[in-house]
Order: structure tokens, then C-alpha cells, then sequence
């Protein structure tokens, strides 16, 4: 399916990552040696039982949290190491963020809402840029509407026309259509696809949904903070087939880390 | 549920600790009123039952005592034969006669010792040494001699070997060798800040008694019946056990400190009244934030009931902790300001601690306040429906309309209050209406402030969104009129109680200023301060003042103010040397007949002559307070003028006056003179005039509005506590905003916003707040200054003027109290961990 870029750079690389929560008795940990490439120009599926680390890969990667052994790399930066300032910076002006929910500020309209990285920045968004985005996400007719005023599938896209507002080198989104029906999931997730194709956008989806992972050119499967299994050109079938025998690849992880 | 609550409470401490706050500082200031009052009366009872050891009883005439005081020699006195008498009754071990006055001295200085509290003269006897203590030399023994307290040492600069000038309102001024020092028992130099010159006998009369061989009270010991003492002297006299005099004396001081108490119970009132605001603040956040938490509980089976029981139990817990705590700071601060009062005009009286049963209403009010002010939110609560807890908690904001129509009709119904309490209407109970109304409106405002945030906020915001984190922070400020329009009620009581006396302080400024500028046609004015006695200067320095050279008119005023009658009814009596030239300069003007009066001839003005009923030419009988009766003729009617208005007897009645010497003096200063030049000459003319000086038009405003300043300094010292009150409900608010909206600040420092844009967010937030309080409070304020002027306006409070630099001044320091309440929540929001903020819960 991927087609979009010619050249194959790495957007995002994790290589040797560990992360653990707590100490002593309590620790849990929640990565353990992931190494990781994403290309640019490519959408890449995170999937993976509850709790297998899904999230805090994507945070990890994100600069949201620290790494305790590895490093993470957006683009030729390194992220590992980064002041809180400079995480920040990188935050604002390389990634963009979908959440599951609450991702507007209930204060300001959609239109707003869309700018709002660039308002941080105390930038200018580019205007023929948004109004595309705005287009291909059919929001044209909303944009004076303040987030209460929306539905569930609309505030979801309006979060999607943030995180892509500002061209930045990789989306994450956890599990952004988590909260939302089939239908308004179907259009969120074909505007993630479509702004891969035609704009060349990098993304990275952590999703429980099969269906969602077959929106993805790529699919990473996690288990007990390892990757158990790279799939390309995922299908939901191929996927669900993958998660019935999840037991048995999680025992063979657990194994090959004992 | 009573653990739930508690569990509840626990786990959200911060919170609790800011609502405590208001509600300990409150309860702290109450209770430091009641401590205040019973202290000093205490300490100042026990002072005076010192004064009265060892003596058994008292005797004194029994005309009104009050009238014994002040500048008259009256009919008080007791004749030296009643002395006689009173050592030969039956068990009369000893008595002594006390003469005791105001008597004026001169300092080192040249000018009177003790402007503001009066120089106390006496006889200095055997009964004298009772309570009083020589530090150093001993009592006078010759006319010429005298002892002075401690105090005394200290105002005039003058000290045991050196002469001191001193006179009386009757006796001319004469010499005396200081041969001893005195303090009080107790190790003080002074009761009350006063001065104080021990005389001998002889010398006491001539100064207080006018020469008369009699005294104002007599001291006596021994086991003699004071109903023996009473037979023998006859009923011209009362006679009172020492123990009964002490406790008269005693009550004169009472009334002082509760005085002072109430002034702090005020204080102490607004500072609850203010605490109000915050409680109910905290509690419909908290309240807010607990919906799903409460929905819960209902939806698992709590009766609305014990949702409001929970919230209510948790105010009344906080209500018990802090007004202990209150009472306990009260008590403290209540002790301190004692001290303070003591040391600084009470000459170090010795301080007893008293905590009086009634310091208990602290916590009574602090307790009810709480909980009463927890009613709201938790009734409020207890709406909360049970589905709620499956729902995204969405609070759109409530209308308005219900609120803003109850605050038009609260607001109207403390403004009649205001209205009847300032027109007379209400009679004795004018003040309290007055207050109350004041209070009433203030409600009323408070209900109508959500729906003024919305435009005021939207402007004062507009100024602040230059960066986009302003602009955020002007949008949150305004997202929820009713919780940004009761924190900034608080700041808004505060500032408007201040703002309003400060108007009408300044109203009376410009009136001052005003009534000297066109009612004066003078240059230079000679007048003193106004202190225990009414200063006066010599006739002849106000002849050598009109013989310079350079002056080419001069006005003067000679006054009787008290004992003085005219046709049966006391009032106050004016002369002037020479009326005609001195009306010019007051600009007053004749109506009728001539200011050249007769020495028969009464002038007094319009409403005065119809009052009386009297016309020109009607003959009138004037008494003055020496007892002499003239029949005296209307010469002339004079227009209504301020300064001109009352009765003007001819310059040949001066003599009769109780000080017949000028007053004032008010100077024209001749075409083309230099006005400063005149003033350094009649400066020279007055080096030997203690009691009065020279200043020009702007300085005579100036000093006739000093103490306003002073009372305005006071005001706003005090109310500081309630801006302190508000500070914290600022606090209280924002830290819990930035709880409430963790998650959108994870969000915004997710994609990217700093640490620094976080802060400014929150502090563009705070300062709106501040500043809409502070505009508010100052609109309110004027409102209420000018309300006050116009009820005023009849008794001579004419202009209106507003005080612009306090105004500044409290804009300034609502962005700077802005500034500092932002400090810790915005900490607290840039602090935030990005993690987990959007976790999802
Ligand atoms: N802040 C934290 N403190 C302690 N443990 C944590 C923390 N965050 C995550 N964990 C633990 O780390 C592990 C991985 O968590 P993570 O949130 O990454 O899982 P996930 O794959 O995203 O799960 P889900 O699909 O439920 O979102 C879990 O065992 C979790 O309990
Ligand atoms: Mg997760």
C-alpha cells in the first residue's frame, strides 16, 4: 500500500529502550529492550494486550517521558538527554499529538483549536496548508464551533487537523478512535491513511482494534514490553489471526528474556 | 458517610488549608476586638482603683462633673471652709483639697508642650505622693517652684534646674524652677500620654481657680461614714467611698476602649464578611470537582440528604479547627495590640491580660459562618443526578438571568437603606441603617458581579492578550462568570470600603480648599492646631501685625463657645476689632443696618435671625459664661455666608469673653508685596506666641485636613486584612482551576506549550481577576463616597472630589496582588507532570 515515498528515511528510531515504573518489589517493567525503527512517510500500527507497554513506547517516544537505558531519535534528533525546554520546543515543532479524549481546550473554537500550535509558537500557521486539511477533513462548516458544540467524531478530527497543522515530522495517536463509533472511527482512521498517501505524513497508532490496524502499512505487536511480531501490509483477518495465538508469543518473549 | 467525608477531606489538604485561612483570620480579628476591650478596660480599672488607694472617700460638688472640666471656672468649686469642716468630722483622719486643671507651658521649642493630649496642672500635697513617685529633687515649696512628671520631662525637652513658662486660660503666664521629677506608680511616665505640673497650693489657685481660695475635689482618709461627712457638709456636695469614685473614673476610661473595640470589631466583621465570599467560593469548586464523586454516591444508594450532610460536615469540621485557631490568634493579636495601644498612648500602662466570656462569639461566627456559607454549594450538590457519574462531567455555565434580577432587587433595597440611613429618617437608628444598607448593597453587587464580568472581563483582557498565553488566560478568566465574579468580590468589598472614605475624604479636602479659596480674601492666616484648649495669641501681636507695613487689611475672630447664651439658649459668641474690614475678608456681607456695631450692637446672620425670631433693631439679652447679662440690640443682618455665620457682639463685650483674646487672625498682604516676606515678618511678631503660627492659604489646607489623612492611613491599614482575605481567595481559586483543568494543562504542554507561556497563562488570569475586583471595588467606592457627600452636602461637605492618586494606587496593587496570588498556582501549573495530566483517569 505505501507508495507515497520513494526514498525510505527513518522518522522515529528506538534503539535499546528500557523502561521500569517503581522500585524494589513494586517495579513493573514496562520496556524492556525495544528497538524500533518507523519510516518516514509510513503509518505504523502499535497493537498489544493491556498493559503490554503500548503507551509508554509512544510516550517514550514522544519526549513525554525519560527513558532509563536507550535512545530515541526523532528525525537526526536525539531525544534522549533533552532539557525539559528543548523537549518542549521539540514537541511543538516536530510531533503532533491525537488522544484518545479531551484533546481540545473547551475555550476556543475549532479553528482555534487547530491553530493552537502555532499560537504557542506565537507563529503564523500556514493558511493554504490549514484550509487543505480543514477541506479534506470536512470541517469547513464548523470552525466557529466551540468543542461542546461537537460531536465525538468531530472533535476527533479536529484533533487530527491539529496534530497535522503544523507539518510536523511524526503523528502519535493512542488509540484516537477508542471513544468514537464505527462510523466516525471509519472516518477519522481514512483520514490518517489519506493524509499518509497524499501529504506524505508519518504516523504512529497505538489501537485494540484489528480494524484499525488494517488502516496501517505496518504493525508492531507488543507483549510484556517486547516486540513480539513486525507485520507489513496488515489485514484485519491477518491480525485477529495473529492475536489468537498472542499467548504463545508472549511465552516464547518471556522465555527469550529468561 | 461521616468517614467518607473525613477520608475526603484528608486527601485534599492545600484546599483546606486556604479555606481555614479566611475563616482563622475572621474569627482572629473578632476575637482581638473582644480581647482588646476587656484588656485595656482591665488594665486601665486597675490603674485608676491605684489612684484611689487609700483613700476612703471623695468629695466633690454636686453640679454636673463634666462641667467642671474643660476651659471654665464654674460652680463646682468647693470653698476651703467646706475643707474645714469636712477635717472635723468624726473620724476624718485626713483630707486634702485637689486642685487640678489644663494649664498651658511652653517648651523648649517655644511652642505649647503636648499639642494633642492637654498639660495637666495641680497642687502638689501630701496626697499627691500616694500614687505618684519623685524620681529625682521634690515637690515645690515656693510659688515659683514646681515638680513635673516624667512625661513632661520627655515633650518639652526641659528638665529638674531649668525655668519653664507656664499660664492658664485666667492667669497670665509666669516662671517656674522645675525642682523635681515624678513618675507614676508602676514605673510610668504618663496615664494617658499626658503631662502633668505639680504646683503649690497657692499657685494652683491662681491659675485654676482664678485666685479663689477653693478646690475641685478632696480626698479623705479615715473610717468617717461618708453619709457623716454629707450631713456636715450639706447637699451643694456629693460624697462618694473611694471604691465608688474609682469605678466613675473607671467608666470615663471604658468608654475610651470600647471605642477602640468597636472600630476593631468592625474591621473584624468586614474581614468575615469578606471570608464569606471565600467559603462559599471553595466550596462550589470543591463541590464542582466532587460531581462525579458525589453522583456516585448517590447513584450507589446516598440520599440527596447525606449528600448535603457530607458537604456540610466537612464545612463544619473546617469551621470548628479553624475558629479555634482563630480564637487562639485572636486572643494573642488581641494582647499585642493592647501593648501596642499601652506603650504608644497610654504612657506603658502596665497590660492584664483579659479574655472575656463573649470572646466565645468568635467561634460562634466563625463555626456559623462556614457552615452557613457551605449551604449553598451543598444543597447545590445534592442536585446532582445520579447519571452524572456515567456522563462526561460537562458544567455549562448556568444562566444568569435569576441571579442578576435578585441582585438588582438586593442591590435597590440597601441603597433606600443607605438612603433613609443618611437622610435622618431612621432617627437614632440612622448609623446602623446606614451600615446595614451599605452591607446589603454590597450583597447585592456581589450578585450582580457575573454578569458585569462578562464585558469587564472581556476588556480588561483585551489589554492583557498581546501573547497568545494572555489571550488564554483572558479566556479561562472568563469562563466562569460566577466563580470569577465572587473571588474578585472579595478584593472588590475591600477596595470599595477604602475608595469610598478615601472619596469622601478627598471631597472634604476639596471643600477645605475650596471654602479657603472663595470665602478667604486673605493671604496669610495666624491660627493654631486645634488642641485640648482653643489657641489664642495676644491683642497687642495682633495689633503689630496690622502695623506692618506690608499687610494692608487684617481680619480676626474672638470666640466664646461654651456657657454663653443668647436669648435663653446656648450658643457660641464671635467678636471681631473691627467687623466691618474683617467681613470683607470672609466674604460676608450685610443685608441689613451696618457692621460698624455699637457697643450694644449684635450682628447675626438670616437664617440664625429667623431661627431666633428676631429682627433688626429687636433688643436681646445675652448672657456670657462670666454670669454678666446685657440686653443687646440687632445692628446689623448679614447674608448667610460660611465663615461669617452666628452672633457678632461689639469689640467692647471682648472683656467678658472667657479668654478674651483672638483667635485668628487672617491677613491681606499689600498689592505688589512679597506674601513670603510678610510671613517670615509676622513669623518674628509670633516667636513669643506658643500657641499659634503663620502659615499660607495651601499649608492652612493642608494642616486642616491632616488628621483625615491620618484617619484615611488607619482605614486602610486595617483593611489590608481584608485584601489579605481576598488574596488568598485569589490563591484559593487558581490552585483550584489548575486542578480542575490538569488535563488541558497536560494538553497544551503536550503540543508543546513551556513552562514559562503555563505560568504567564495563569498569571494573566490572576491579574484579570484582581483588576476586575479592584475596578469594580473602586466604582462601588465612589458610588458609596458620593452617596455620603450628597447626604452631606447640606452640612457643608459642598464639593466632590475624587482621591486619583489612591485610585492609581489601588489599580497598581491589584496587578501587584495579581502578580502574587498567581505565584504558586502557576508554579503549580508549570510544575504540572505532562504524564499525568493525560493519563486518562
Ligand atoms: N505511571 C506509572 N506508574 C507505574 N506503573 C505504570 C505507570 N504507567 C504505566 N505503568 C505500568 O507499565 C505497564 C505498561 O503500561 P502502558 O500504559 O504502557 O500499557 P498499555 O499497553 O498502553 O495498556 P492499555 O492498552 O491498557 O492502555 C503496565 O503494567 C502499567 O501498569
Ligand atoms: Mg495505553
Amino acid at each position: 500500500m505505501s507508495t507515497a515515498s520513494p526514498v525510505k528515511t527513518t522518522a522515529v528510531s528506538a534503539e535499546g529502550v528500557w523502561k521500569a515504573y517503581g522500585t524494589g518489589e513494586a517495579q513493573v517493567v514496562a520496556l524492556r529492550d525495544v528497538s524500533v525503527q518507523f519510516a518516514s512517510g509510513a503509518f505504523t500500527a502499535i497493537m498489544g494486550p493491556s498493559g503490554s507497554g503500548k503507551s509508554t513506547l509512544m510516550h517514550c517516544l514522544a519526549g513525554l517521558d525519560t527513558t532509563d537505558r536507550g535512545t530515541v531519535h526523532i528525525g537526526d534528533t536525539p531525544v534522549t538527554g533533552l532539557s525539559d525546554k528543548a523537549l518542549t520546543k521539540l514537541r511543538r515543532d516536530k510531533i503532533g499529538f491525537i488522544f484518545q479524549q479531551f484533546n481540545l481546550l473547551p475555550t476556543l473554537t475549532a479553528e482555534e483549536n487547530i491553530t493552537l500550535p502555532a499560537a504557542i509558537a506565537g507563529a503564523k500557521a500556514d493558511p493554504d496548508w490549514i484550509k487543505k486539511i480543514i477541506h479534506t477533513l470536512d470541517l469547513t462548516d464548523r470552525l466557529s464551533h466551540k468543542p461542546t458544540e461537537l460531536s465525538g467524531g468531530q472533535q476527533q478530527r479536529v484533533a487530527c487537523a491539529r496534530a497535522l497543522a503544523s507539518r510536523p515530522e511524526v503523528v502519535f495517536a493512542d488509540e484516537p478512535t477508542g471513544n468514537l463509533d464505527t462510523r466516525s472511527g471509519a472516518e477519522v482512521l481514512r483520514f490518517l491513511r489519506t493524509s499518509v498517501d497524499e501529504f506524505g505524513q508519518t504516523i504512529v497508532m497505538v489501537t485494540h482494534d484489528p480494524s484499525a490496524a488494517a488502516y496501517a502499512d505496518r504493525v508492531v505487536f507488543l507483549a510484556d514490553g517486547q516486540i513480539v511480531e513486525d507485520m507489513t501490509e496488515p489485514t484485519a483477518d491477518k491480525v485477529i489471526d495473529k492475536m489468537k495465538h498472542f499467548e504463545e508469543l508472549v511465552a516464547a518473549a518471556q522465555e527469550a528474556a529468561a | 458517610m461521616l468517614r467518607a467525608t473525613l477520608k475526603g477531606m484528608a486527601s485534599r489538604k492545600a484546599r483546606l488549608v486556604l479555606t481555614s485561612l479566611a475563616v482563622v483570620l475572621g474569627t482572629m480579628f473578632v476575637a482581638a476586638a473582644m480581647v482588646l476591650t476587656a484588656t485595656m478596660e482591665k488594665s486601665v480599672s486597675g490603674v485608676i482603683a491605684d489612684a484611689f488607694t487609700g483613700v476612703d472617700a471623695v468629695v466633690t460638688s454636686a453640679e454636673d462633673p463634666a462641667a467642671a472640666q474643660g476651659n471654665t471656672p464654674s460652680a463646682t468649686l468647693i470653698p476651703a471652709d467646706v475643707l474645714d469642716t469636712v477635717r472635723g468630722v468624726d473620724g476624718v483622719d485626713t483630707a486634702d483639697g485637689d486642685v487640678s486643671g489644663q494649664v498651658n507651658a511652653i517648651g523648649d521649642d517655644g511652642k505649647l508642650v503636648g499639642a494633642f493630649a492637654p498639660t495637666i496642672g495641680f497642687n502638689w500635697n501630701d496626697q499627691s505622693t500616694g500614687y505618684n513617685e519623685i524620681r529625682d529633687g521634690r515637690g515645690p515649696q515656693a510659688d515659683d517652684e514646681v515638680i513635673v512628671s516624667a512625661q513632661f520631662v520627655t515633650d518639652a525637652g526641659l528638665s529638674i534646674g531649668d525655668t519653664v513658662t507656664a499660664y492658664s486660660y485666667s492667669a497670665d503666664r509666669a516662671d517656674y524652677e522645675i525642682v523635681g521629677v515624678f513618675g507614676l506608680s508602676g514605673d510610668r511616665d504618663s496615664l494617658a500620654g499626658e503631662t502633668q505640673m505639680g504646683f503649690t497650693t497657692a499657685e494652683a489657685q491662681r491659675l485654676l481657680t482664678q485666685g479663689e481660695n477653693a478646690y475641685m475635689t478632696i480626698y479623705v482618709t479615715g473610717d468617717a461614714a461618708t453619709g457623716d461627712i454629707a450631713d456636715a457638709i450639706g447637699a451643694d456636695y456629693r460624697v462618694q467611698t473611694g471604691e465608688e469614685a474609682s469605678e466613675e473614673a473607671a467608666e470615663g476610661f471604658a468608654a475610651v476602649a470600647d471605642i477602640m473595640g468597636y472600630i476593631f470589631l468592625g474591621f473584624g466583621l468586614v474581614a468575615v464578611f469578606v471570608s464569606v465570599f471565600l467559603i462559599i467560593n471553595t466550596f462550589t469548586i470543591i463541590v464542582a470537582q466532587r460531581q462525579r464523586e458525589l453522583a456516585l454516591l448517590r447513584a450507589i444508594g446516598a440520599a440527596r440528604g447525606q449528600v448535603v450532610g457530607s458537604v456540610l460536615a466537612e464545612a463544619a469540621v473546617i469551621g470548628v479547627i479553624a475558629s479555634i485557631a482563630g480564637l487562639g490568634l485572636g486572643v494573642l493579636l488581641g494582647w499585642g495590640l493592647s501593648q501596642l495601644v499601652s506603650s504608644s498612648a497610654m504612657g506603658g500602662l502596665p497590660v492584664e491580660l483579659e479574655v472575656p466570656p463573649t470572646s466565645l462569639w468568635a467561634l460562634a461566627v466563625g463555626i456559623g459562618v462556614t457552615v452557613l456559607s457551605a449551604i449553598i454549594p451543598a444543597v447545590r450538590a445534592s442536585g446532582v443526578p445520579p447519571v452524572a457519574a456515567m456522563r462526561e462531567a460537562v458544567n455549562p455555565p448556568k444562566p444568569l438571568r435569576g441571579i442578576t434580577i435578585a441582585g438588582l432587587a438586593v442591590t435597590a433595597v440597601g441603597g433606600v437603606l443607605v438612603a433613609l440611613g443618611l437622610t435622618d429618617n431612621l432617627g437614632d437608628l440612622g448609623l446602623t441603617g446606614f451600615l446595614t444598607g451599605v452591607g446589603i448593597a454590597f450583597v447585592g453587587i456581589t450578585l450582580l458581579t457575573p454578569i458585569l464580568s462578562r464585558p469587564l472581563v472581556a476588556l480588561l483582557g483585551a489589554v492583557m492578550s498581546w501573547s497568545f498565553s494572555g489571550r488564554l488566560g483572558k479566556l479561562n478568566a472568563g469562563r466562569n462568570p460566577r466563580r470569577t465574579a465572587i473571588t474578585a468580590s472579595a478584593l472588590m468589598i475591600a477596595v470599595a470600603l477604602v475608595t469610598g472614605i478615601a472619596t469622601i475624604v478627598s471631597s472634604f479636602k476639596e471643600t477645605t480648599a475650596e471654602l479657603a479659596d472663595q470665602n478667604l480674601d486673605s493671604d496669610l492666616i495666624v491660627m493654631g492646631q486645634q488642641g485640648a484648649n482653643i489657641p489664642t495669641f495676644a491683642p497687642e501681636t495682633l495689633a503689630e501685625i496690622k502695623a506692618l507695613p506690608d499687610v494692608s487689611a487684617v481680619g480676626d475672630m474672638y470666640g466664646e463657645f461654651f456657657g454663653a447664651e443668647v436669648d435663653g439658649r446656648q450658643t457660641a459668641l464671635l467678636a471681631s476689632e473691627d467687623l466691618p474690614t474683617s467681613l470683607g475678608i470672609f466674604s460676608g456681607t450685610v443685608a441689613e443696618g451696618s457692621a460698624d456695631l455699637p457697643d450694644d450692637g449684635l450682628a447675626v446672620n438670616e437664617s440664625a435671625a429667623a431661627d431666633y425670631g428676631v429682627e433688626l433693631g429687636d433688643t436681646v439679652p445675652v448672657t456670657f459664661a462670666d454670669g454678666t447679662e446685657v440686653p443687646l440690640r440687632v445692628s446689623a443682618i448679614l447674608d448667610d455666608a460660611l465663615l461669617t455665620d452666628g452672633w457678632w457682639v461689639a469689640p467692647a463685650q471682648i472683656e467678658h469673653f472667657t479668654v478674651p483674646k483672638p483667635m485668628q487672625a487672617y491677613i491681606q498682604v499689600a498689592d505688589g508685596a512679597d506674601v513670603d516676606a510678610v510671613q517670615d515678618q509676622v513669623d518674628d511678631i509670633l516667636a513669643d506666641e506658643p500657641e499659634v503660627s503663620v502659615t499660607n492659604n495651601a499649608d492652612f489646607v493642608e494642616q486642616q485636613t491632616s488628621q483625615l489623612d491620618i484617619l484615611l492611613n488607619s482605614v486602610q491599614i486595617l483593611l489590608a486584612l481584608a485584601i489579605i482575605i481576598a488574596i488568598i481567595g485569589v490563591v484559593n481559586t487558581l490552585v483550584l482551576s489548575v486542578l480542575e483543568r490538569t488535563r488541558e494543562l497536560g494538553l497544551l504542554r503536550a503540543i508543546g506549550m513551556t513552562r514559562g507561556q503555563a505560568r504567564r497563562m495563569i498569571t494573566v488570569e490572576s491579574v484579570i481577576i484582581c483588576l476586575f475586583g479592584a475596578v469594580l471595588g473602586i466604582a462601588v467606592g465612589i458610588g458609596l463616597g458620593w452617596t455620603v457627600q450628597q447626604a452631606l452636602e447640606e452640612e457643608g461637605l459642598t464639593s466632590f472630589a475624587l482621591p486619583w492618586d489612591l485610585i492609581v494606587t489601588y489599580l497598581v496593587a491589584a496587578v501587584a496582588v495579581g502578580l502574587l496570588a498567581a505565584i504558586a498556582p502557576a508554579a503549580r501549573a508549570a510544575k504540572l507532570n505532562v504524564l499525568n495530566a493525560i493519563a486518562y483517569e
